[in-house]
């Protein structure tokens, strides 16, 4: 490379840290300094001065325990019944034709695509005669739609690689169907069982959509800061958000080697 | 032996399958049947005549120009995050990782560090402007959309960019060194190779980051919702303000209908240029 390309090279490296990194500087900044020098100042300091926890300790605190152990348990749920109706789903389907099978992600897929609020308005009405209409379990079904295509897919790519012959020995052994599915297929599914869970679990925490119409009594964490914006009240917002923020950037970076584009296709939407 | 196993198979898809039908091609059918019906059960398209008065056609301009805005933006930005880091030689993965942070911030938290980012009066962007001695702007003036278009696409695409990035870097890393070597014995220059060697060899890449973005663009919900509320209206935004206050859940219907309508057709044509290719 000649020296003007790679001084270029720099200036877009710089350029693209700037803009991927600064609004998550921002967070950091204004969760940690006193809101008189931040957005109560027509003009915000850029760089931190007197730092204080109160802004997390006082805004977060009145509305934080409600919502964080509702985003807790739906989240969990959501690991649960995505992993329930994926497992079954992705054995059935490494046992037939691959085309079918590939059919049948591909339909998944699609439906993935389906705009959450034009589902999520009638699946409502539908929940409040059938009682899940706030409740946890609604919620978490609802945001299983989101991430049952990528766990189908890892889980089929997973079961596929595993060679057939291990699980034949086994039923050839006396073991019945589930126990070679639990005793063989399990254990060398694992690493795969664990990302399926926890990127379900990191989808339906910062899920807004289909949370605010189908539990708008009982907020997750995302609606509840929406609340906090909606009431005027920024600084709650900021720190609710900071709660939210932190394990959801631990679990990404954990997670790097399972967000590739094929598993994630529509699970990402705003 | 062979029909027990086939039919043990298929029972194991069925719940998944049920599961989808009974919450996705349910309701959907249901959002839009009940479009067409008005209060007295019968087929009407008033549901659709009441949202021309609400901001319909604002709504549907401020969809398309924010999604096809946004998806345009974030493909230069993630053909030239994926170049850069696709040339690196070292600090590849921990560039990888910093970038792809954003995608794990819930929408609705980039929607508040956005609304500090572009406050005003003040705010940070503002602030930024004043040091380098611009005016302040109003970046979210609803009088002013072509601004309040630009601000919501660089606010989106913060968080979005990531996965597109994802899916060109891995494209870029099947093209073969050979053709980039060849090219610059040949003389042509970085620009040159990147038009002509680059871009069509990611052409289903980026097909499918197309495909895969455009869609979820149409959907953007919480972020206009809390940087600009109602107004310039979105369809998503719409669909909830009419399901929040209006007196017939069906109009909200008949905008989500519309939603659909426009997801499906970006669908076919994406879906149509790129079978085209093959």
């Amino acid at each position: 490379m000649r020296p003007w390309q790679k001084a270029l090279m720099y200036i877009l490296i710089v350029v693209i840290l700037a803009y991927f990194m600064f609004p998550l500087y921002v967070l950091f900044l204004y969760a940690f300094t006193n809101p008189h020098y931040t957005f109560f100042r027509s003009y915000p300091y850029l760089y931190p001065v007197r730092l204080t926890l109160k802004n997390l300790l006082e805004a977060a605190a009145p509305s934080l325990s409600g919502p964080a152990i509702k985003s807790l348990v739906v989240a969990t749920l959501v690991g649960l019944i995505t992993l329930a109706l994926a497992l079954p789903t992705a054995y059935g389907l490494s046992k037939i034709n691959p085309l079918i099978s590939y059919m049948v992600i591909v339909l998944l897929f699609i439906t993935n695509l389906m705009p959450s609020i034009v589902i999520a308005i009638p699946i409502a009405s539908t929940f409040v005669r059938l009682g899940l209409y706030n409740s946890d379990i609604g919620l978490a079904l609802a945001q299983t739609l989101i991430t049952l295509p990528m766990a189908a897919f890892i889980l089929l790519g997973t079961f596929q690689s595993i060679p057939p012959e291990l699980e034949w020995q086994a039923r050839i052994d006396g073991a019945s169907l589930l126990k070679a599915f639990y005793k063989v297929l399990m254990p060398l599914a694992a690493p795969s069982i664990a990302a399926v869970y926890m990127l379900s679990w990191l989808f339906s925490w910062d899920e807004f959509t289909f949370a605010v119409l189908l539990s708008p009594i009982s907020p997750t964490l995302p609606v509840e800061i929406y609340i906090s914006v909606d009431r005027g009240n920024l600084l709650a917002a900021l720190a609710l958000s900071f709660v939210l923020t932190i394990p959801a950037i631990v679990l990404v970076v954990l997670m790097q080697r399972y967000l590739r584009a094929e598993y994630l296709a529509g699970g990402l939407k705003g | 032996m062979r029909l027990q196993r086939v039919s043990l198979t298929t029972l194991l898809i069925i719940p998944a399958l049920a599961y989808v039908a009974a919450l996705v091609i349910y309701p959907a059918a249901y959002a839009v049947v009940h479009s067409f019906i008005g209060p007295n059960g019968r087929f009407t398209l008033a549901n659709y005549e009441a949202l021309v008065p609400l901001g319909l056609k604002l709504a549907i301009i401020t969809t398309l120009v924010v999604s096809f805005g946004a998806i345009f933006f974030q493909l230069l930005i993630a053909l030239a995050v994926a170049s850069v880091i696709a040339k690196l030689t070292r600090a590849r993965s921990t560039l990888m990782t910093l970038v792809i942070i954003p995608m794990g911030v819930a929408t609705v938290v980039s929607a508040v560090l956005f609304s500090f980012i572009f406050q005003y009066p003040g705010g940070i962007a503002n602030e930024i402007m004043r040091s380098i001695g611009l005016a302040p702007v109003y970046w979210l003036n609803p009088k002013h959309l072509p601004i309040v278009y630009m601000s919501l696409i660089i606010a989106d695409s913060w968080k979005t960019t990531p996965i597109m990035i994802l899916i060109l870097y891995a494209g870029m890393l099947r093209i073969p060194q050979e053709l980039y070597e060849s090219a610059a014995i040949d003389g042509a220059g970085p620009l040159r190779r990147f038009a002509r060697i680059t871009v069509p060899n990611l052409r289903s890449f980026i097909g499918i980051s197309l495909l895969i973005r455009g869609v979820s663009e149409f959907n953007i919900f919480a972020l206009p919702l809390i940087l600009v509320g109602y107004n310039p209206p979105f369809l998503t935004t719409l669909t909830y303000e009419l399901y929040s206050s209006a007196i017939t859940v069906n109009e909200s219907y008949a905008s989500a209908t519309i939603l659909l309508a426009l997801a499906a057709i970006l669908i076919a044509i994406v879906y149509r240029v790129q079978g085209g290719r093959r």
